[in-house]
């Protein structure tokens, strides 16, 4: 049997939520010192090079509903994630589309 | 008498323990070895050894090794032995199984820096191109990742910028969170015949270390800080360099992003990191720390040390990068004698780092996500790549415990062990449905294995090794593998198990392959390192012999210019409180060798029979302790049993103890905090308290008593452990 990206017996998030959510709260420290735009341009990247898809996806659904103790440069960082304008060189080299 | 063991034969071959890497001669008769003694042509060693390279080998043959493939249908049931065809049949089975279940992403793999580089790459081909996910991690996560992420953000390249001779033209040598005279020996006998040449030595470590007092090594500055304060101190260091006005302008204007200095120079040049504010936080004499910033400044070759009291911090990534800031503040990259330079614990973490053996980069740290990447992999291996990155090696157990995590390769590794949280790994673990072990012994991992894969120890196979100084070196086969295969051949006949066609002559092919698709390895090949001995990366049409200091005209970053990263300091979550009012920070001894599954086997055990709890008198006292006393070391998060010794190698308010052997539980103490960028745990923090064992406690097993209300998924945990 060919493996399929569809996970028919799993479900929920692929991590506890306090986990990501400490993670993502750390990353938003480390850029705090930036100015903003940079700051959540740095976090943003930062999720998006470096986590699974499956983390950064269990972040935006927590931030859809409400994303109770994220600072907010993590949220407004990992909005960008849904914004294809943002896909571009950031610190760390991340990709271009 | 004459000596009856004369030896027939010897190989060149290097010592797979610390990330010296020295050269040896093994010395077998038959299959035989009966001596190793240190080969004067090895470029990072000439001809000195340790003890663990020079007498620590026996290993090999202990009768605790494993020779037959076991299988088990469920972690309850008795292994089972079986032929390695049936082994790999059923590993294959079970990993497709799992795949058509749970999906694609629902497995994955690890590898060691105790593998060669061709056995790093295979996993990671395993992994990316069978798998077909980027699941793939080292265990360099749990001790320099930060390295790589610290150095590459400000200079481009994670990795020591020298090679280690270069040290003996330093003016002024600053070891930071690392002990060299114990963990990297050969290299600290090298530090400490520079020093007696006259340089100054700045040590910042909590511990007066060896390295700070001990014959021909005594530092001119230590700055004894508190565990957790390593961002504040370097800071504090660049906050003088900046208002004094120590800094090399000129420098950082032709090989820097000058405007990121005047950022950086605004942070650290801020109040907060005055020598006298961030003298109270970290318990050190503001005048020590301006001392220790004109001596480092004023070099003129000022040279950097670390090890992982840098980087198994939450700030571990924000510290390499101080690092990298303060050296280029200062001009002290691009000469002999200058640089930073990572000291790695064991022989191939550089290795394993550069070889793409992580969920995010493809090897040479190119990210999974660049197309043009991607596709020179996917052209080569015939298959198309996953695009995402991959669960990182915490993550992997993380999300183990949520069921979407079922399977896993582990090869040379024990995450029971070595990872941070046992309780926690024990609980992922017994969620995962196949875990296959590939290892040299049954490990504290295989308890909860599927598979167990014999593995072949570095005397036993051929390969590469890429050690602290980025040198390629050839591990060469001394002895014939005790379970028949090398373990890259083991790793390829999965790949073949699960219906991935490829096959390699000899290990020398898979290095070809490497090389094709790593820029700074694209020279490397087997024939070059039988005919110079070794090289160190870049090795290529520019430099075909090799490259010994990094970054002379430019840095490896898209403008060629090296940057300054804004570092904040950020205190760790875990704190002292009335419960808990010690700090407990870890180290390693020179007879041993990290959780001392090879040295422990060996008569090096005599000289280090067990870890002890290092404590000060007056902490001490006011506890009713003596020296000898057992004592229960308790934290948030668990609890062991250790004898406790009085010692004036650490503060009031600091205790301290090595790792080597399995029974201390230290990572049973350990929090889960971890570095922000990585995820590498922070082993080096911990608040706990010590109080002596009552005699009604010391016919008990030692048991982890995790605290119920700090995290839910404890509770399971603690059934899994008192299963065990």
């Amino acid at each position: 049997m060919e493996p399929t990206d569809e996970q028919p017996n799993v479900s929920g998030a692929v991590m506890k939520l306090e986990l990501l959510i400490a993670m993502a709260n750390q990353i938003g420290d480390f850029f705090s010192p930036y100015p903003p735009e940079r700051a959540t341009e740095g976090l943003r990247n930062h999720l998006r090079t470096y986590w699974d898809p499956r983390m950064r996806s269990a972040l935006l659904a927590h931030i859809d509903a409400g994303g109770e103790g994220l600072s907010e440069l993590v949220v407004e960082g990992a909005r960008l994630l849904r914004d294809d304008a943002a896909e571009k060189d950031g610190y760390y080299g991340p990709p271009k589309r | 008498m004459p000596n009856p063991r004369k030896p027939e034969k010897e190989t060149i071959t290097i010592c797979a323990y610390c990330g010296v890497g020295c050269g040896f001669k093994a010395e077998t008769i038959g299959n035989e070895i009966v001596r190793m003694t240190p080969w004067k042509d090895g470029k990072s060693n000439h001809g000195h050894s340790c003890i663990k390279g020079r007498f620590s080998y026996d290993y090999y043959r202990h009768p605790d090794r494993v020779k037959t493939p076991m299988i088990r249908a469920s972690i309850d049931d008795p292994w089972q032995e079986v032929s390695w065809e049936e082994a790999f049949a059923h590993a294959a089975s079970e990993i497709k199984r799992i795949q058509a279940k749970y999906g694609r992403a629902s497995v994955g793999g690890v590898s060691s820096s105790r593998c060669t580089n061709e056995e790093i790459f295979l996993t990671m081909k395993f992994v990316r191109a069978v798998l077909g996910n980027n699941n793939i991690d080292n265990c360099a996560r749990i001790c320099h990742s930060p390295t790589q992420f610290g150095l590459s953000a400000t200079v481009g390249a994670g990795a020591a910028s020298q090679h280690f001779d270069s040290i003996l033209q330093a003016d002024v040598i600053m070891v930071v969170g690392a002990n060299p005279t114990e963990g990297h020996p050969v290299f600290g006998s090298m530090m400490k015949r520079r020093i007696r040449q006259g340089a100054k030595l700045i040590v910042i470590d909590p511990r007066r270390t060896e390295t700070v007092d001990s014959p021909h090594c005594r530092a001119d500055v230590h700055l004894a800080l508190r565990p957790g304060t390593n961002v504040a101190i370097l800071n504090s260091l660049a906050h003088v360099i900046v208002r004094e006005n120590l800094h090399a302008p000129e420098f950082i204007k032709s090989r820097c992003e000058w405007q990121e200095f005047e950022h950086w120079a605004e942070l650290v040049g801020s109040d907060e990191y005055s020598p006298e504010n961030i003298g109270a936080i970290a318990g050190v004499d503001p005048e020590d720390i301006r001392r220790a910033a004109r001596i480092y400044a004023s070099g003129p070759r000022s040279t950097v040390y670390y090890g992982l009291g840098v980087t198994e911090h939450s700030q571990g990534s924000t510290g390499v990068m101080c690092l990298g800031n303060l050296a280029l503040s200062c001009g002290m990259y691009g000469r002999e004698g200058v640089g930073v330079n990572p000291l790695r614990g064991q022989g191939n973490v550089q290795g394993g780092s550069c070889l793409g053996s992580w969920p995010h980069v493809l090897t040479g740290y190119r990210f999974v996500t660049d197309d043009a990447t991607r596709s020179s992999f996917e052209a080569e291996w015939g298959v198309e790549l996953d695009p995402e990155p991959g669960l990182r090696l915490p993550n992997m157990f993380d999300a183990a415990l949520t069921g979407h995590f079922k399977g896993m390769y582990i090869m040379g590794e024990d995450p029971v062990q070595s990872d941070p949280n046992q309780n926690h790994i024990i609980a992922a673990l017994r969620k995962m449905e196949c875990v296959i072990v590939h290892d040299i012994f049954l490990n504290e991992t295989s308890k909860y294995a599927h598979v167990l894969l014999p593995g072949s120890s570095s005397l036993e196979k051929d390969g590469t090794f890429t050690n602290a100084e980025r040198r390629i070196s050839r591990v060469r086969k001394v002895v014939e593998p005790l379970a028949g295969y090398q373990d890259w051949e083991v790793t390829v006949k999965l790949m073949n198990a699960l219906g991935y066609d490829v096959q390699y002559a000899h290990a020398g092919e898979v290095l070809d392959e490497l090389a094709r698709l790593s820029p700074a390895y694209s020279g490397a090949s087997f024939e070059l390192l039988d005919r110079v001995g070794s090289a160190q990366w870049p090795v290529d049409t520019k430099a075909p012999e090799g490259t010994e200091v990094l970054h002379m005209e430019q840095f490896p970053r898209a403008n060629g210019l090296g940057t300054f990263m804004l570092t904040g300091f950020v205190p760790t979550r875990e704190r002292i409180s009335e419960q808990y009012p010690l700090l407990l920070t870890t180290g390693r001894i020179l007879s041993q060798y990290n959780v001392g599954t090879q040295t422990r086997r060996t008569a090096n055990s005599q000289w280090h029979p067990e870890d002890v709890l290092e404590m000060s008198r007056g902490d001490m006292q006011v506890r009713g302790l003596h020296t000898g006393d057992r004592v229960t070391v308790a934290s948030r998060f668990g609890a062991t049993q250790l004898k406790v010794v009085e010692s004036n190698r650490v503060n009031p308010g600091i205790v301290y103890t090595t790792f080597h052997h399995a029974e201390s539980k230290a990572n049973a103490v350990t929090s889960d905090l971890s570095d922000w960028a990585t995820n590498c745990p922070e082993y080096k923090v911990t608040a706990v308290e010590v109080a002596k064992v009552k005699p009604d406690e010391k016919s008990r097993a030692r048991t982890d008593t995790a605290h119920p209300a700090h995290r839910e998924h404890e509770a399971e945990a603690l059934v899994a452990v008192e299963d065990a």
